[in-house]
């Protein structure tokens, strides 16, 4: 790896949340239909079609503003699959690097990394000690409560999603 | 016991013989076997009547009892009790954590399961000595075992950027765990066991132990659930983290970046093999939020106390 190399790992971060910033892509995960503002209700004007790709321009709580081909408008968040199936690769190296993983080439890679495959889930052996360890950190209702307090979560009144119509996967 | 278990295989075998005895010798015993153990377990809940009336306030003193290797207790696979249930959860995730132990830092377990306790307290069973782990590992993953057992990956806690991001994540698997998903599977699979070896004359005892039913190490949790239970968990996940207080859409945001990571990488390998793709999964819970989102405002994100990772 030469310096030159290493040096533009650095820098990478910082140019990726000034791209994210600048012009996040994005595809239609679904059909759906634009609105003229971001509510449920505004007018709509023109459409989505799933595998469409699109501009993100702005966030604004569940809705993103959105610019395909031919227009500009709102819809919901889950309408869009957020960054470009393309250059995943690149996008999970420069996030890696970014939330400070050691090392982001494929060389290191191997070295650092400790996976989880079926292999090794099959050779495992019961480890008593940890879970007396995990057991240990169980806490109390209460506890998770003080927990909730101390961030001001303030628990609300919502029901159980339910699968939507028609939808029975 | 004894009397209900043979109860049960006498049942399971009456049904067999009673729609068998008409037919001839290529009878599919086991297909009728299976029906018959999957209206067992549809039309009775499995649910003890003895949870019901748990309250909180149990939780400190319902630890589970281990069950040690050498004479480990028999196991009601048709209706198992809640200890049951927590010692069956427990077999599965010590030997999880034999493939990757709890990463040493104390500070981070207590934190997450500071989430994991609060979340849970808005599921339908508040009463289970819920336990969270972050283990040792670069893959990107999240496991739940029976009885409220559960851990994640540090490679996926990596990936997390605030707290309501993990209680999303967190609360897709105590989804599984309410809903018994992992428990059913194992049910079903035992009680098909134990009645296949009863009438193929091989009826063994050891059928009934936990130990022979969840397999080697820990290979039952690279195991596959039904794809309806996975989009289950989705939505009961979003709803307890929601009734928690925080932001809805933390594990939306966390399928979202699941879904960028390259399916080639192998720390998604298990995941992407066991789960819908992330694309699936976020079309399907945004069909079922629908608008009913819309008026949820000032959920949490509190990326401020986010625990950060020493390494």
């Amino acid at each position: 790896m030469t310096s030159k190399f290493k040096a533009l790992l650095f820098i990478a971060p910082l140019l990726y949340w000034q791209t994210v910033i600048a012009a996040e892509t994005g595809t239609a995960l679904k059909n759906d239909t634009l609105r003229k503002e971001p509510y449920a209700d505004a007018k709509t004007g023109g459409s989505l079609t799933r595998g469409e790709p699109v501009d993100i321009l702005k966030k604004q709580g569940a809705w993103l503003q959105i610019k395909t081909k031919k227009t500009t408008g709102w819809v919901r968040l889950l309408s869009v699959k957020r960054g470009t199936s393309t250059s995943g690769n690149q996008t999970a190296g420069v996030l890696a690097a970014a939330s400070g993983r050691a090392g982001t080439g494929q060389v290191v890679s191997t070295t650092g990394i400790r996976g989880l495959n079926e292999e090794e889930l099959k050779a495992a052996k019961f480890n008593e000690t940890e879970v007396k360890t995990l057991e240990g950190y169980t806490l109390s209702a209460d506890e998770g409560r003080q927990f909730a307090n101390a961030g001001k979560l303030k628990p609300i009144v919502f029901a159980n999603l339910k699968a939507a119509k028609g939808d029975a996967k | 016991m004894n009397i209900r278990k043979n109860l049960l295989i006498s049942t399971l075998v009456a049904t067999v013989l009673g729609t068998s005895s008409m037919q001839g010798l290529a009878f599919d015993f086991k297909g009728v076997l299976k029906d018959a153990v999957e209206k067992e377990l549809g039309e009775k809940p499995v649910t003890t009547p003895d949870e019901a009336s748990q309250t909180p306030a149990d939780t400190n003193a319902t630890d589970s009892t281990s069950a040690t290797k050498t004479s480990e207790p028999e196991f009601n696979w048709k209706n198992p009790s809640k200890e049951e249930e927590i010692s069956l959860g427990r077999e599965i995730a010590g030997n999880l954590l034999g493939a990757a132990p709890l990463v040493n830092d104390v500070a981070l377990q207590k934190y997450v399961n500071s989430v994991g306790r609060w979340v849970a307290s808005q599921s339908e069973r508040p009463d289970l000595p819920w336990r969270f782990g972050v283990i040792e590992s670069d893959d990107l993953n999240a496991f739940a075992a029976p009885g409220g057992y559960i851990m994640l990956t540090k490679g996926l806690y990596r990936k997390l950027s605030n707290e309501a991001q993990l209680a999303g994540v967190l609360g897709h698997e105590i989804g599984h765990v309410v809903k018994k998903h992992q428990l059913k599977v194992l049910q079903k699979q035992q009680l098909l066991n134990i009645g296949a070896g009863f009438l193929s004359g091989k009826y063994a005892k050891d059928n009934k132990l936990v130990s022979k039913a969840i397999g080697t190490g820990a290979e039952i949790s690279a195991r596959s659930l039904d794809k309806s239970a996975e989009y289950e968990a989705d939505r009961l996940g979003l709803s307890y983290a929601t009734r928690a207080g925080y932001e809805p859409y933390g594990l939306t945001e966390v399928l979202q970046t699941i879904g960028q990571t390259n399916k080639n990488d192998s720390s998604v390998a298990l995941l992407f093999k066991t789960h819908p793709h992330p694309d699936d999964r976020l079309v399907a819970l945004g069909d079922a939020i629908g608008n009913k989102l819309d008026n949820i405002k000032n959920g949490k994100t509190l990326e401020n106390r986010f625990y950060q990772l020493k390494n």
